[in-house]
């Protein structure tokens, strides 16, 4: 009784035009992220269930027994353990040596920074296809070949981050740094204990982005890696796939797919905000 | 005496103090240079040099006995003009392009126009389900592609079948395996996973643009349509620019889903600029002087549309 005199929030009306949008919206919205539902679907199916005609969409009996094949037909859990380390190893170089330039870039005062600025900026412009392969005789040469050094050494610094996290550093007050320098903190000082905690989001966004790209790399991981067991998840998943093609083992392959995405799409969820500013703001994919 | 020592120090001599300023800079000069050395020093060796190391390569050919470096001059250039795989693969690239980026990027704007609509608790539901792609890598994608063409247990020719496409599995072209059909079902694929990064920069240009603009619009009696056709569509101008740039690039370098999906066949029918690279330095006998001139005739592309980018960026194309 008490109830009908608090009157319920009025919640506008939905008109039938909202109706049509969210109805094309949802649709393509699932069409759009049906490869990824089925694939999903597909790594929980029994393995005569994954071959049946015609194919049916939810698995009659969840199994993840397909999870269990993937990983003892290959070295799954290595594939992994190399993916890990391999971006981890990229985005701790990218995150640190992009924190260092961009404080120079940004803060410091000293001739030729404009010119190296624009030196830094202009490397974006370089497709990768014009440098891979003086890179990789270069890290062959070296004895890096088929190894995380090798991996990983040529992505260890990134014009991106620097660009993005020297537009950060710009915005914060010069005045702060001023207020450091009387208390007698020098520039090391500053830029770690002030100005790199008061940029957290901005760089947790930009180790998001670095650490995504680095576990999607393809062409290079799969040029530089010899052995299967300095694979990444990427080539990896490619190679499984095309010993299992012919058996048609679909079930397995998926399993795989979906442990080669999972880390991205978890990624994507959780930080999906800070994800689409960055791209956003900066309109680049890192 | 007090008074003698705190003049010494707030007053040194003019040559001290030139001195000292001069240090400071120095090493002012010296900092700046250290903070950049680690970012410097990576991108020299395995940006700038290898530019110039690239073109060296682009010069040169192995003998086909041994390892021993030729010098040809532009004659790999000239072997390039000449080549009938290589006009193709330039051709592949083309139609590729002109697959990918325009589709890509009505259907971003579309689906950005749908997405900024006011949509209340389901907008995250929707942008997730569409942004998605943004995530998934072209090895992850060329997989799963690669099983929803497969001709008996995909799901693409049996949900066509099932819209009364086509009347049997049998009738469905073998998408991948067809020459008329492969690159089409890479360019699919393609966009595909670039879709949910369109989709994020068109929505971001959609969002910039004033709702005054609009109210206008509607107390001038405009219609929705009227509205997107005369005030989202030429307001949104840079942002579409952009877009059609970025898109532009990427697909000249687009390679992952071609090397899973097709590895640039049947015969040649995918073989784009970037595959034929590839194969020519990795696979097979490397023929590094021949893909390294290839190289430098798709940088030449790509660098050309970054510098239209920014000169696009500097003038502005919008009237806002």
């Amino acid at each position: 009784m008490a109830a009908k005199t608090v009157l319920p929030k009025r919640k506008p009306a939905l008109t039938s035009g909202d109706l049509l949008v969210h109805f094309l919206l949802l649709t393509i919205g699932l069409v759009i992220s049906m490869p990824i539902f089925v694939a999903m679907l597909t790594s929980f199916k029994i393995p005569t269930q994954v071959i049946t005609f015609p194919p049916t969409l939810v698995p009659r009996e969840w199994t993840t027994v397909n999870y269990i094949m993937a990983w003892q037909a290959t070295p799954f859990g290595r594939y992994l353990l190399n993916s890990v380390v391999q971006s981890g190893l990229i985005t701790l170089g990218q995150v640190i040596f992009s924190i260092l330039a961009a404080y120079a870039f940004s803060v410091l005062q000293f001739p030729g920074r404009n010119a190296l600025f624009y030196t830094v900026l202009g490397s974006l412009m370089v497709p990768f296809e014009l440098v891979f392969i003086p890179n990789f005789q270069f890290i062959s040469a070296l004895g890096f070949s088929d190894t995380y050094a090798g991996l990983t050494l040529p992505f260890i610094a990134s014009a991106f981050g620097v660009f993005m996290l020297r537009q950060f550093f710009l915005g914060v007050p010069v005045e702060l740094h001023d207020a450091a320098r009387i208390d007698g903190s020098g520039n090391w000082r500053y830029l770690w204990q002030i100005l790199v905690p008061l940029s957290k989001g901005s760089i947790g966004a930009f180790a998001i982005f670095a650490f995504l790209n680095a576990w999607n790399q393809y062409l290079w991981p799969l040029i530089i890696t010899k052995s299967v067991e300095m694979r990444t998840l990427q080539i990896g998943i490619r190679f499984f796939m095309t010993s299992q093609d012919r058996g048609a083992d679909w079930g397995p392959v998926m399993a795989g797919s979906m442990i080669a995405m999972g880390p991205a799409l978890v990624a994507f969820l959780l930080a999906q905000k800070q994800l689409v500013k960055g791209i956003a703001l900066t309109g680049l994919k890192g | 005496m007090n008074q003698a020592v705190s003049t010494s120090i707030s007053q040194p001599t003019p040559a001290q103090r030139a001195a000292l300023a001069r240090r400071r800079t120095l090493w002012r000069a010296i900092e700046g240079y250290l903070y950049l050395a680690p970012t410097l020093i990576g991108l020299a060796v395995f940006v700038f040099w290898p530019i110039v190391e690239s073109f060296k390569l682009s010069l040169n050919r192995i003998a086909p006995f041994g390892n021993q470096q030729i010098f040809v001059g532009l004659g790999n250039y000239t072997r390039l003009l000449t080549s009938s795989d290589y006009w193709n693969s330039v051709r592949v690239t083309l139609l590729f392009v002109l697959g990918t980026v325009p589709t890509g990027i009505i259907l971003s704007v579309l689906l950005a126009i749908l997405l900024a609509y006011p949509l209340g608790k389901m907008a995250s539901v929707h942008r997730t389900l569409i942004f998605v792609p943004v995530v998934i890598s072209s090895a992850v994608a060329g997989v799963l592609f690669r099983w929803l063409y497969h001709p008996v247990v995909g799901y693409i020719n049996y949900w066509l079948v099932s819209l009364g496409l086509f009347d049997s599995m049998g009738d469905a072209p073998n998408w991948l395996a067809s020459t008329q059909w492969a690159l089409f079902a890479v360019i699919v694929a393609t966009t595909w996973r670039q879709l949910g990064f369109n989709v994020i920069i068109a929505l971001a240009g959609v969002q910039n643009i004033d709702s005054s603009f609009y109210d206008a619009a509607k107390v001038d009696g405009a219609n929705a349509w009227q509205r997107i056709r005369h005030v989202t569509l030429p307001l949104l101008s840079p942002t579409l620019f952009f877009l059609f740039i970025i898109n532009v690039i990427y697909s000249f370098q687009a390679f992952g889903e071609i090397h899973i999906l097709t590895a640039g066949g049947p015969g040649q029918a995918t073989t784009t600029m970037v595959y034929s690279i590839f194969y020519d330095a990795f696979v097979g006998t490397p023929q590094r002087g021949i893909a390294s001139a290839q190289a430098y005739m798709l940088a030449l592309m790509v660098v050309f549309m970054s510098f239209v980018q920014f000169a696009g960026i500097n003038r502005r194309v919008h009237y806002q």
